[in-house]
C-alpha cells in the first residue's frame, strides 16, 4: 500500500510533469479562473551491503521519500496541500516518517493589511530563537502547526500577528498546544525617516502539553510561556540587531536519572543575540555574539529524535559544503544534565569579512577578486546563570580567495582550521585539523565545463590524515556528471566514493547516483541529524509546475 | 487514492501559468516587502532563489553580474536575488551579496523562513524565473552550470521585445 501510493504519487506529479510544455505556452490566457502551481520530489534509494563500512542495510534494500506540493491562486485568496510517502523512508531520516499521508493543508486569505490562515503554516518569532515551524526536508523535519493565524500591518509601520496550532511531529500533529503573538514597530517609517530604518519588536508564546505522572510527580508545569524583545537597526549600511529571549520554564530530562529522585528539573531558558556589522562599498562584515541557556524546545516530551523541536536554534558558524571540512560540524547546545556532566548552554560568537577587490585594481587584476575570512568560538558556559566562558566547544578559522584569472579558468582556494571537544566540553580535550581545498573551474567553451576539487586535512587526532577530490564535468544546458573519491589513509584506509550523473530541463531535474557515506553528522540549515553509514544508488527527480 | 491523484495531475494539466504571490520578506534593510510589488514597475525581471551555502546559485550570480553590463544594452530588466539563508545566515547573507558586489546591480531580498521560496513551489536552490513586465512567470529552470545563462539571457531577451 505505501509503495503504492508512492507510485501514485509519482504518476500524478509526472503527469503534471508531461505537460510542462503546454502549460508554458499558456501564458497570456486570462487568468481570472486562478492558477495551479506546485512541486514534486522524490528521492528513492537501493542499498547494499559493505563490509567496509558496516553500512545499514534496511529491509528490502529500499528506501524513498516522495513529497508532492500543490497551490492554488485567485486574487486574495489561496489554498495548497502537501502529500508525503516513505515507502519506507531513507536511512539515516527520522523513523516517525512512515507510510503515505495528506500531511500538510492550508486556505489563506489576504489584502493589503490583513491575512487570515486556516490550516496547516510556518512561521517564525524574530530569528527562531523562541518560535520556528518550517521544514527542512534535507533533515526530515516539518513542524508546521495546524491550526489559525492571523496578521495585521499598517503603512509599514506596525505589523501583528497571533497563531495558534498544533505542531506536526512525523506525519501526524501532536496534542501539544502553541499560542502566541508578535508585533513589531517600525519607529523610523512612522517619523518619516529616509535613511534610517529602526524598529522594536516582541513576542510571547505559550507552549501546552499534558502532563504524565512522572512529570506531575516532578512538579512540572503543562503550560511554558516564554517571550522575546528584539531591536533592528540600519543606516547607510550600518546594522544593529539585538534579541534578548526569555524562554520560560523547561523541564530537562536527567539522561543517567536511576531511578531515586528527580527526572526532570526546571530551568529557566534564556538567551542573548547581538549581531552588528556594516555592508558597502564591497566590504561586508558582521559579528554575532550568542548566549543559550536552556535553549532546548520541543513539540512532545520523551522524544529524542533530532527533528523534534519548536525553535531555531542552529550554531552560527560557516556551513561548509566541501566533503572533508564537513567531518565534525558544529551543533549547538541547548542545555543537558547527567551525573558525569552539566552544562547549560554555550556562549560564543562568530566574525565574518567578506571583500570585493574590483576590477582594474592593483589587487583585483582585470576580473576583480573576492576574500572571505571567518572566525567562529563556543564554548559551555562555565557557572550557570553568568557569561562566563567554559570548556570550548567548537572554534573554526577560515579564509577563502576566489579568483576568476581569464574568461575560461576561475579558482577558489580555502584553508580552515577547526578545533572541537568530542566530548561537547565535558573536558578540555579537543581536537584540530587544517584543511585544504582548491575548487578550480575551466569553461571549455559557452556550453562545455569542468570543474576540480582537491583537498587535504590533516591532524593528529581522530582518524588522522584525510584526502578528497572531486571532478565534474558539465554539458550546459542539460547534462552534468561527477566523481568523486574521500579517502582515509591515516587509518582507517577506507575510500568513500561516489559518482553521478544529472539532467536537468527547465525546472525538472532528475539525478542517478551511486556511492558510500561514512557515518556522521548531516547538516543543513545549522541543524544537524546523525547519520549512519551506508551504500547505495539514489535516483532523485525534483520538478514544479 | 491512486484516482484522486490522477484527477489532481489532469487538473493541473489545464491551469494557467504561475505569477509571482503576494509573500512578505525582508529588503536589505531588514524591512518587510511585499514580492507583489515586484510587480509595480511593469518591467521585466530575474528571480534568483540562492543561499550562501549553494554554491552553483553563487557562480549563476556571478555569471549574471559579469554579464550584466552587455545584457542590459540589449534588453530592459531587473534581477531580483532572494536568499533563501535562515536567521542564522541573514547577517552573513546581506555581507556575503555585499562582497561580491551583488548589491550595486541586484535588488536583494531575503526570505528567511522560505515563504516565497514555498509559494513559488522552488523544491532546490538555484532556481530561476523570468517574469515578463506582465507578471506571468514565462521561464523557469531548476540547477545551473556554466553555459545555463545563456538560455536566461535569451528567454529575458524574448519578454524585452
Amino acid at each position: 500500500m505505501k509503495v503504492s501510493c508512492a507510485i501514485a504519487i509519482t504518476m500524478a506529479a509526472l503527469f503534471a510533469g508531461t505537460d510542462l510544455s503546454a502549460e508554458e505556452s499558456d501564458y497570456g490566457k486570462d487568468r481570472s479562473s486562478g492558477y495551479l502551481t506546485g512541486s514534486f520530489e522524490t528521492s528513492t534509494s537501493l542499498y547494499n551491503e559493505d563490509d567496509k563500512t558496516s553500512a545499514v542495510v534496511p529491509d528490502g534494500h529500499f528506501g524513498s521519500n516522495n513529497y508532492l506540493k500543490l497551490d492554488y491562486y485567485k486574487g486574495s485568496f489561496s489554498a495548497g496541500v502537501q502529500m508525503e510517502a516513505y515507502s519506507p523512508v531513507l536511512v539515516g531520516y527520522p523513523s516517525d516518517l512512515k507510510g503515505a499521508a495528506l500531511t500538510n493543508y492550508f486556505a489563506r486569505w489576504n489584502d493589503d493589511r490583513f491575512s487570515i490562515t486556516a490550516g496547516t503554516f510556518y512561521d517564525q518569532f524574530g530569528s527562531g530563537l523562541l518560535f520556528r515551524s518550517w521544514e527542512d526536508r534535507a533533515l526530515g523535519l516539518n513542524n508546521a502547526l495546524l491550526g489559525a493565524r492571523l496578521t495585521y500591518s499598517f503603512n509599514d509601520i506596525v505589523s501583528v500577528k497571533a497563531i495558534w496550532g498544533m505542531p506536526r511531529f512525523g506525519m501526524k500533529f501532536s496534542e501539544t498546544q502553541v499560542k502566541g503573538a508578535d508585533v513589531s514597530f517600525a519607529l523610523s517609517n512612522l517619523a518619516g525617516w529616509q535613511n534610517i530604518y529602526w524598529a522594536l519588536e516582541a513576542s510571547v508564546m505559550d507552549r501546552y502539553e499534558a502532563l504524565d505522572d512522572q512529570r506531575r510527580l516532578d512538579g512540572c508545569s503543562p503550560n511554558t510561556t516564554g517571550w522575546s524583545a528584539r531591536t533592528n537597526f540600519e543606516h547607510k549600511g550600518f546594522f544593529l540587531k539585538a534579541e534578548y529571549v526569555d524562554a520560560g520554564q523547561k523541564y530537562y530530562y536527567n539522561t543517567s536519572y536511576s531511578g531515586e529522585g528527580q527526572m526532570y528539573h526546571r530551568k529557566r531558558g534564556n538567551a542573548q543575540l547581538i549581531e552588528t556589522g556594516y555592508n558597502g562599498n564591497g566590504l561586508g562584515v558582521n559579528v554575532a555574539l550568542r548566549r543559550l541557556e536552556w535553549m532546548d524546545s520541543k513539540v512532545v516530551t520523551g522524544s529524542n529524535s533530532t527533528v523534534n523541536m519548536l525553535n531555531y536554534v542552529p550554531a552560527m558558524c560557516t556551513q561548509y559544503t566541501y566533503m572533508l571540512t564537513t567531518l565534525h560540524p558544529y551543533g549547538a547546545r541547548t542545555g543537558e544534565i547527567s551525573s558525569r556532566f552539566t552544562n547549560s548552554g554555550e556562549i560564543g560568537g562568530q566574525i565574518d569579512v567578506f571583500y570585493n577587490f574590483r576590477r582594474g585594481t592593483k589587487i583585483g587584476g582585470k576580473r576583480g577578486m573576492k576574500v572571505h575570512a571567518n572566525f567562529s568560538t563556543y564554548h559551555t558556559i562555565a557557572q550557570e546563570g553568568t557569561f562566563k566562558a567554559g570548556n570550548m566547544l567548537f572554534r573554526d578559522l577560515s579564509v577563502d580567495v576566489e579568483r576568476q584569472w581569464s574568461r575560461k579558468f576561475k579558482s577558489t582556494v580555502l584553508w580552515s582550521m577547526q578545533e572541537y571537544s568530542p566530548k561537547y566540553g565535558a573536558n578540555k580535550t579537543t581536537w584540530l585539523s587544517n584543511i585544504f581545498v582548491a575548487d578550480l573551474l575551466y569553461k571549455f567553451n559557452s556550453s562545455f565545463s569542468t570543474r576540480l576539487e582537491l583537498q587535504y586535512l590533516t591532524t593528529q587526532e581522530d582518524n588522522k590524515d584525510w584526502m578528497a577530490a572531486l571532478v565534474e564535468v558539465s554539458f550546459a544546458p542539460n547534462w552534468s556528471i561527477y566523481a568523486s573519491d574521500m579517502y582515509n589513509h591515516g587509518m582507517t584506509k577506507v575510500h568513500y566514493y561516489n559518482g553521478g550523473v544529472s539532467y536537468t530541463k527547465s525546472r525538472t531535474r532528475v539525478a542517478l547516483s551511486y556511492g558510500r557515506f561514512r557515518e556522521g553528522l548531516l547538516c543543513s540549515g545549522g541543524v544537524c541529524r546523525q547519520i549512519p553509514a551506508y551504500t547505495g544508488a539514489n535516483l532523485s527527480v525534483t520538478m514544479s509546475f | 487514492m491512486r484516482t484522486f491523484l490522477l484527477s489532481i495531475a489532469l487538473f493541473i494539466s489545464a491551469v494557467c501559468a504561475a505569477q509571482v504571490p503576494s509573500v512578505t520578506v525582508e529588503n536589505a534593510k531588514g524591512e518587510a516587502f511585499d514580492t507583489k510589488t515586484l510587480l509595480e514597475e511593469g518591467t521585466p525581471m530575474i528571480i534568483s532563489f540562492w543561499s550562501t551555502s549553494c554554491k552553483p546559485c553563487i557562480r549563476e550570480l556571478d555569471a549574471v553580474y559579469d554579464a550584466l553590463p552587455d545584457w542590459l544594452e540589449e534588453a530592459d530588466f531587473r534581477v531580483v536575488a532572494v536568499s533563501t539563508d535562515d536567521s542564522r545566515l541573514l547577517a552573513k547573507a546581506k555581507s556575503f551579496a555585499q562582497g561580491r558586489g551583488w548589491g550595486e546591480d541586484f535588488q536583494l531580498l531575503f526570505d528567511k523562513n522560505q515563504d516565497f521560496m514555498r509559494a513559488m513551489n522552488v523544491s532546490v536552490v538555484p532556481h530561476v524565473f523570468v517574469v515578463d513586465g506582465k507578471g506571468k512567470v514565462v521561464y523557469s529552470h531548476t540547477s545551473y552550470v556554466p553555459g545555463n545563462e545563456i538560455e536566461l539571457f535569451e528567454a529575458i531577451k524574448k519578454c524585452s521585445k
